[in-house]
């Protein structure tokens, strides 16, 4: 540029009007641009979602069986042993097929890995990828990384049982009735 | 009038015999639809026992998934209320609902095991191979495209296998999302945006359709006319090196003819055009090559609709979380993943990686970052470019064969021989007989 030139040392340091305008109006524009694009990705990330309730009740606990009862529209398993509930899901921790139930009867022996003899009357098996799980949700054949988790359950005011799917709870978890 | 009715035609047109190759190569300048044709062309590129005419058949099958998708749009209702239903009415309601459907569903798949067959010979014949000898030729810049082309293919398959809204559709859908959820710090996300939530729903649905109808065709049908750009500016497919065409590189220069252009505006410098003049056997694409492209396209069209009566379109009972069908199967050309993700999880003393992220993500990521870097590795001469089977050649295009038997023998496994449970059943083996649901 000829004023640049004209300043001799301080061109270096200097730069253009020309040149600062365009770094200035290219961040604009870039930007822009990347603002733009960021709405349009934040949009694709919903900030209300229309989905059932993780929470929800199942029903009386004297309309449940003595054993396992599976209920499908919420895919988990209720298991009573007679005052005693715990709830196990039904959603495989492979890949997130739905477990089917096997019942044993006789019921089935195995060896549990503390070497004790031990027995159950049922277990759950992965369609999608052949895993399996114990009575209590552990995996012991197949693909499944994790074991089935257990579900929170407490009593609503009106006497049915609710289950908290965001509440993961230990083993040792019964609900008393 | 007579007269002008026919220059209309003469432009949209060309002539199947040409007098002269004057006028043969006129054609191609003058029709629109020609214009990516080059005007010679040589026999070898041209026949069966080196390309197979893969790309052809490809866009033929593109082609007929374009108009009958067209269709489709018209008839299909993204919802999840309706879309089971409009595919139901589909194939019992609308007049030849069923043909375009079954037709759509023919054409896409064999358009994914063409891409394949595709992928194979352009590795056999060493075409994606880069020579420093070669001037303005990098092939292994249109393997990377055509690597892209093939994983927008299987998303396209995907994505459309989605939209019946069946029970097939649903646990391909929920294996797919549970696989992308397995990988670590990005999967929760990445799962969030392919489904629209934390379960496969409405969101899910509309998504997938955008980018089956919008999206992923438009990404294909530019990386398409790039690869096709990619082939003129390579000098025409990977055979004419081996036939020992020289291209001699020629700077001419050029007259100032057009005033429009900036040739003819540009004063001071004379303008040079640098080309690369073709040695040895070529004939006029114009009529020979537009004859074998349509032929392929007459070919291939009729041979999808002959299999469309033999290949029916499945449709399932509702789609519904409630129960998991048994076995649950991906599409068979994600037979060999799901089998992999079925076989490899890894238990090392208290960590467990699942088989989704190890089969269903590193795998294929590995497999594809080889099959990317692969030119660049590849140090085999330059005689081993368009050849089938080069002797140099002999040690990767044995691997790689067995790679591609690996996957061919994953899918056999997974589509036959597996039953209820994912055993393992011998194919002469019954399957145990699964309670049936009321």
């Amino acid at each position: 540029m000829p004023d640049n030139d004209k300043e001799g040392k301080n061109t270096e340091t200097q730069i253009s009007r020309r040149r600062f305008l365009s770094y200035i109006s290219g961040f604009f524009i870039v930007g822009g641009f990347l603002m733009q694009g960021l709405t349009a990705l934040r949009s694709l990330f919903p900030r209300v979602l229309y989905e059932p309730p993780t929470k929800f009740k199942v029903g009386m606990p004297s309309d449940f069986p003595e054993g396992v009862r599976f209920i499908p529209e919420h895919r988990l398993f209720v298991i009573r042993d007679n005052d005693r509930f715990h709830c196990i899901s039904a959603i495989c921790t492979h890949l997130g097929c739905t477990v089917n139930l096997a019942s044993y009867s006789p019921p089935k022996e195995y060896k549990s890995t503390s070497g004790t003899e031990v027995s159950e009357t049922y277990e759950f098996h992965c369609p999608c990828h052949g895993s399996k799980y114990r009575e209590n949700g552990n995996v012991y054949a197949g693909p499944a990384p994790k074991a089935l988790p257990w579900f929170s359950m407490y009593l609503a005011p009106d006497g049915q049982i609710v289950v908290d799917t965001n509440v993961h709870v230990g083993h040792d978890f019964r609900l008393k009735v | 009038m007579r007269e002008r009715l026919k220059r209309i035609i003469r432009k949209l047109t060309w002539t199947y015999n040409p007098a002269t190759e004057r006028e043969a190569s006129d054609s191609t300048a003058r029709n629109f639809l020609l214009h990516w044709f080059p005007a010679k062309v040589t026999a070898k590129s041209m026949s069966f026992s080196y390309s197979m005419l893969l790309g052809t058949i490809i866009l033929t099958l593109f082609s007929i998934l374009t108009v009958t998708g067209l269709i489709l749009m018209f008839l299909y209702v993204p919802s999840v209320e309706r879309a089971y239903w409009s595919i139901k009415d589909l194939e019992f309601a609308i007049p030849y609902g069923w043909f375009i459907r079954d037709l759509h569903r023919v054409a896409a798949q064999l358009m994914v095991a063409v891409v394949f067959i595709h992928l194979v010979r352009v590795f056999l014949t060493g075409a994606y191979k880069h020579s420093e000898k070669i001037v303005g030729s990098y092939r292994p810049l249109n393997w990377w495209i055509g690597l892209a082309l093939l994983i927008v293919t299987m998303l396209l398959s995907y994505t459309g296998y989605l939209l019946p809204w069946d029970q097939l559709a649903l646990w391909a859908i929920t294996i797919g999302d549970h696989i992308a959820l397995s990988a670590p710090i990005v999967g929760a996300a990445i799962s969030k945006v392919l489904i629209g939530g934390t379960i496969i729903d409405q969101n899910t649905l509309i998504r997938w359709y955008v980018a089956h109808v919008f999206f992923l065709p438009v990404i294909i049908f530019l990386l398409i006319l790039w690869h096709m750009w990619r082939i003129r500016k390579d000098g025409g497919l990977a055979v004419v090196e081996a036939l020992g065409i020289e291209r001699i590189r020629e700077d001419k220069v050029v007259a100032k003819a057009k005033t429009y252009s900036l040739m003819g505006i540009v004063t001071g410098i004379t303008p040079t055009i640098t080309q690369y003049r073709v040695r040895g056997t070529a004939v006029s694409s114009s009529p020979n090559l537009t004859r074998r492209v349509l032929l392929t396209f007459v070919l291939v069209t009729a041979a999808a609709m002959a299999l469309t009566f033999l290949f029916k379109a499945p449709l399932e009972e509702p789609a519904s979380l409630m129960w998991t069908p048994n076995p649950a199967k991906a599409p068979w050309y994600f037979l060999w993943l799901q089998e992999l993700v079925a076989d490899t999880t890894i238990r090392l003393k208290g960590l467990t990686i699942s088989g989704g992220f190890v089969g269903g993500i590193i795998i294929p990521t590995v497999l594809l970052l080889f099959a990317a870097a692969w030119p660049l590795i590849d140090r085999t001469p330059d005689q081993a470019i368009g050849v089938w089977f080069h002797k140099s050649r002999r040690l990767q295009n044995a691997v790689f064969l067995l790679v591609c038997a690996v996957i061919i023998a994953l899918i056999y496994v997974g589509a036959v021989m597996r039953g209820p449970y994912w055993h393992l059943y011998m194919p002469w083996q019954q399957w145990i007989k699964m309670p049936t649901r009321f």
